[in-house]
């Protein structure tokens, strides 16, 4: 457990450490700024640090092996149809608790001022994963090659975009993104290895991954829906 | 930004926040074990320590995001768009897309993955120098948008369609670590950091939406890697079929 806290701790600091000395450098040299707004800053930095080094420990120690259990025992039940709901939400619950999310559907609702609400923004990004997992499981359970699934969403992806508002055009590729992050990333993949690895004659390489990549056009979709209907 | 202390500014809704986050997976969960599961009940205790560590790394990373990247990112980006040097934050952005992917370590473990798919016929260092010039070209084309001012549609439209066509022509093997790597360079740095410099450019140049423009870089970043990977994927075929 120390040696994990030491790994992930280091790990972080590698990913953080040097875009946060080169921020510092700026606001100290170029932007003039004053010395509070730069405790201020230093201050959320390390908070920031602690704060994805606990909340990763926490993610393998907790989420992780939490979605590994369930993965591993759905086989078991015999049925697709309880295995297509609980990806759903699989998909649909990891994408309410990731912080990527939340970071960019604040900023939006903020940038808006208010005029995007946060809460259905997220509502539509999970439904939207929830329901690309469930395909990328019937994919796997069915055995669609991975290629035509992909060319598939992006087409749908391209068509949606002509008829998006302006304003959801880029947010929805941009949730596009957010979707890929430190909670969802682990928490979907152990439910596809968990899958993957007991039905029998499919290689984990080839159809195990692949989810994440599918899972990130549900959300594009999500929010263009959402812009095009509301 | 404000002149005093602000780090405990709007903590209360961070944490209720990360608390209405975390309740819907954990009741999930306790609804499998009691069902299915059937774990024993220290183990189980231990998972929802796992849960506790999560959850407080949660507040502090959303606080921490809240006080120092998104202020400074803002700060950054109406100083340079309103001291008329906007098109510095295009070699800048190219350079700090580059750092954030050369020092990412989900991109190093990336890197092993291919090589390893590869069956070592792609050395690791090649493709960690290409993902890193890959989002740094796209952060810098993130920016130029904003700069000069061009639409976001024909660009990622045409992004997708590259993807397509290279999906095809790619090794089978790439096409899955292709689109799952979408992710390894949009981590917590660049969706925090970059997009908050983007909306603060946006913002500091006169005609410019922030909304419109602010946004899409994301988008933008997420796309370079899987296109980079596609391209290796090509490049790998093509040598497979010269060796065999």
């Amino acid at each position: 457990m120390l040696g994990d806290v030491r790994d992930t701790l280091k790990e972080v600091i590698q990913a953080v450490a040097p875009i946060a000395l080169i921020v510092l450098i700026i606001l100290i040299f170029l932007t003039g700024s004053l010395l509070t707004d730069l405790v201020n800053y230093s201050l959320g930095v390390l908070m920031l640090t602690a704060g994805i080094t606990l909340f990763l420990i926490g993610v393998n120690n907790g989420l992780l092996p939490m979605g590994e259990a369930i993965g591993s025992d759905l086989p078991k039940h015999g049925s697709i149809y309880l295995v297509i709901f609980v990806a759903f939400l699989f998909g649909f619950l990891a994408t309410v608790a990731e912080p990527d999310v939340r970071v960019l559907t604040n900023m939006v609702e903020m940038v808006s001022n208010g005029g995007i609400p946060r809460d259905p923004m997220i509502i539509s990004i999970a439904v939207g994963v929830g329901i690309f997992v469930a395909l990328a499981m019937l994919r796997i359970v069915v055995g669609v090659p991975i290629t035509w699934l992909f060319t598939g969403g992006y087409l749908i992806v391209i068509l949606l975009a002509i008829m998006t508002p302006a304003d959801y055009l880029q947010i929805a590729y941009d949730a596009g993104g957010v979707t890929t992050g430190p909670l969802t990333v682990p928490f979907i993949l152990a439910l596809g290895i968990g899958l993957s690895s007991v039905l029998a004659g499919r290689s984990a390489l080839t159809d195990g991954f692949g989810l994440i990549g599918l899972a990130s056009i549900g959300p594009i979709i999500g929010i263009m829906l959402f812009g095009i209907f509301v | 930004m404000m002149a005093e202390l602000v780090i405990f500014n709007g903590i209360a809704a961070v944490i209720q926040d990360a608390i209405v986050a975390l309740i819907p997976l954990s009741l999930f969960f306790i609804l499998f074990q009691v069902t299915y599961l059937k774990l024993p009940l220290g183990h189980v205790i231990n998972l929802f320590k796992g849960i506790l560590f999560t959850l407080i790394g949660m507040i502090l990373f959303l606080q921490g995001v809240h006080i120092a990247f998104i202020p400074a990112g803002n700060a950054i980006g109406s100083f340079f768009s309103m001291n008329g040097k906007a098109w510095i934050l295009i070699p800048f952005g190219f350079f700090l897309g580059m750092l954030a992917t050369y020092a990412e370590p989900a991109v190093r473990i990336l890197s092993d993955q291919v090589e390893h798919s590869s069956s070592g016929f792609i050395k690791g260092t090649l493709i960690l120098y290409t993902l890193s010039i890959g989002v740094g070209g796209a952060v810098a084309l993130g920016m130029a948008r904003i700069v000069i001012g061009f639409s976001f549609l024909p660009l990622i439209i045409v992004g997708y369609i590259i993807a397509i066509i290279l999906l095809w022509l790619s090794d089978r093997d790439f096409v899955a670590i292709a689109f799952d790597s979408g992710g390894v360079a949009t981590g917590p740095m660049a969706v925090t950091f970059l997009m908050a410099l983007a909306v603060g450019v946006a913002a500091g140049i006169e005609g410019r939406d922030p909304v419109i423009d602010g946004f899409g870089l994301i988008a933008l970043i997420a796309l370079a890697p899987i296109l980079s990977i596609l391209i290796l994927g090509i490049y790998f075929r093509i040598k497979k079929v010269k060796s065999s």
